[in-house]
């Protein structure tokens, strides 16, 4: 019953064509969800509508039955971008969402310590933005939203600048917070081995205009291993319906130019 | 090697000074020991500054002009940020007026202070106040347009990722939205410290109170040419000197902390 999306729809002003069409999804509390999809799609369009950031052109969406009417902290978004501020530290930045909501000086301590230690920036903490790495950012910016504990979290592409190093690493600890935590997560990704990693269900949205071509449910016992047979034939599965919308999109795009 | 670039660059710098001063001495020479143009206080020349210089100096004129001018720029100035600073949170906050009030804004900020200066004699009267209010007027929607300006350049996501984070909008602006602007702030402040000096000069040119745009008339009254060069040179030294140690040193520490140079 968690978060319920009902036909949204998204024209953007001066587009010519719907970016989003009529998407209908239920979320149930503490499910891993993860997108994927052809660039372009509406992935990160449709997580904006759902964070409160962006307004859908027509339909509802529900948060434990009370309408979305705008951004709040139960829905914090990890953008594709790692959106830090640069007059902040990385300590300061990923405390900064907990002084906004007034916790305690030693909570935020804590957990601020215990988010940096998990994504090893421990070491980092004084450093200035602009003096960590790319993938140093966006561990920042994970750590900065796992520490509001929210009950629904929102992540687009949040490892697609890291190398496969820590990207594997960041996924298992992100698995083990949210077995931990059984969060509601939505994760955007292109990436469907991701995918198939982290999620219960996926959902594959097509392109132009941006529908849910399907929803995989994924029933491999966790954790899962990305070499086992099991794991390859529901990825080879997923990716195939991946890639007819990506062909798809490419053929239109070739007779229409 | 840095640094040996910059004392180059420096050196160079000086050497072109050095013989563009000497190249308006010979010139002044040529021109009226030798080809005989014009007469010797028809032109300054850089003896002749130094030597009034000299005599400002040491009457203690130019210490005082100089005091009391940066006195008035300073009150004046700060009394237009704080102005400034309101009307331009006015129009950077509420849509209606940044279409209506700022075009209205920038119009005005078109318009070269000296023409406020009979609006300032016909309220306040020849008073040290006429000097103060063509100060405000020259540079206070200078600094609204530049807070303006930098609120409307503040990165978008740094808004959204505060939104998702649950701020509220007293805290958009308090953690976000100014310490983000700040950069650009400290930019348009700059600018509107040179209007402000400027509009001071056009204020001060037309009263008889002490300052440098006074003594600047007196070098004129007693038809003393190298007195309203020297009186000239320290304007801009002094309006430069402000920028650089207060403006551009503020603005460069805070680039340089967010790893911007
Ligand atoms: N503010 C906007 N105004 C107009 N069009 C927009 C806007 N934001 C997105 N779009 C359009 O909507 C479509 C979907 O964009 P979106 O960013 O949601 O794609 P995406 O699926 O996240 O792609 P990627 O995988 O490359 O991040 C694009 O065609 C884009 O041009
Ligand atoms: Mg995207």
């Amino acid at each position: 019953m968690a978060l319920e999306i009902r036909h949204i729809s998204r024209t953007f002003t001066g587009s010519r064509s719907e970016t989003l069409r009529d998407i209908s999804l239920t979320i149930e509390d503490g499910e891993f969800i993860c997108i994927v999809g052809p660039s372009g799609c509406g992935k990160s369009t449709l997580l904006n509508i759902i964070a409160g950031l962006d307004t859908a052109s027509d339909g509802e969406l529900f948060l434990n039955g009370n309408p979305i009417t705008g951004p709040g902290s139960d829905r914090v978004v990890m953008f594709q971008e790692h959106a830090l501020y640069p007059w902040l530290n990385v300590m300061d930045n990923v405390k900064f969402g907990m002084k906004l909501a007034g916790l305690p000086k030693e909570e935020q301590a804590a957990r601020a310590e215990h988010y940096l230690k998990m994504v090893q920036l421990w070491d980092f903490r004084h450093y200035k933005i602009h003096e960590i790495s790319g993938g140093m950012k966006q561990r920042t910016a994970l750590a900065r939203a796992l520490c509001l504990d929210s009950p629904v979290l929102l992540m687009d592409e949040p490892f697609s600048a890291l190398d496969k190093q820590t990207t594997n690493k960041l996924r298992s600890d992100l698995e083990h917070i949210w077995e931990e935590t059984r969060k509601t997560i939505l994760f955007v990704t292109h990436s469907v081995e991701e995918a198939v990693f982290l999620a219960d269900r996926i959902v594959v949205l097509s392109d132009n205009p941006g529908c849910v071509r399907d929803v995989f449910p994924v029933d491999l016992p966790r954790p899962r291993q990305i070499d086992s047979e099991d794991f390859l034939k529901v990825r080879h599965q997923i990716l195939s319906c991946v890639e007819r919308e990506v062909q798809k999109f490419a053929k239109e795009e070739y007779d229409r130019g | 090697m840095q640094k040996k670039n910059t004392i180059a660059a420096k050196l160079n710098n000086l050497l072109f000074y050095i013989a563009l001063i000497l190249i308006w001495q010979g010139v002044y020479y040529w021109g009226t020991a030798i080809a005989g143009l014009w007469k010797p206080y028809a032109l300054p020349n850089p003896l002749g500054v130094v030597e009034s210089l000299k005599k400002l100096a040491v009457t203690g004129v130019l210490f005082q002009a100089t005091a009391y001018s940066l006195r008035r720029a300073l009150i004046g100035f700060l009394l237009s940020i704080l102005i400034g600073t309101v009307l331009g949170l006015v129009i950077a906050a509420s849509d209606y007026f940044n279409r209506n009030l700022k075009p209205l804004l920038t119009g005005i900020q078109s318009l070269p202070s000296v023409c406020w200066v009979p609006f300032a004699i016909l309220w306040f009267g020849l008073d040290e106040s006429a000097i103060l209010f063509v100060v405000v007027i020259g540079s206070t929607f200078s600094v609204s347009l530049a807070i303006e300006n930098a609120i409307r350049t503040v990165p978008p996501l740094y808004i959204k990722a505060a939104r998702t984070m649950g701020a509220s909008h007293l805290q958009l602006y308090r953690d976000v939205i100014f310490p983000a602007a700040l950069p650009g702030f400290l930019a348009g402040l700059k600018q509107s410290w040179s209007f402000a000096w400027r509009a001071l000069m056009s204020g001060e040119v037309m009263s008889a109170y002490v300052g440098l745009g006074y003594t600047l008339m007196a070098g004129r009254d007693i038809a003393d040419i190298n007195q309203v060069t020297a009186v000239m040179l320290i304007i801009i030294l002094v309006g430069i000197l402000i920028d650089r140690l207060v403006f551009s040193n503020l603005e460069h520490r805070i680039l340089k902390q967010r790893g911007l140079v």
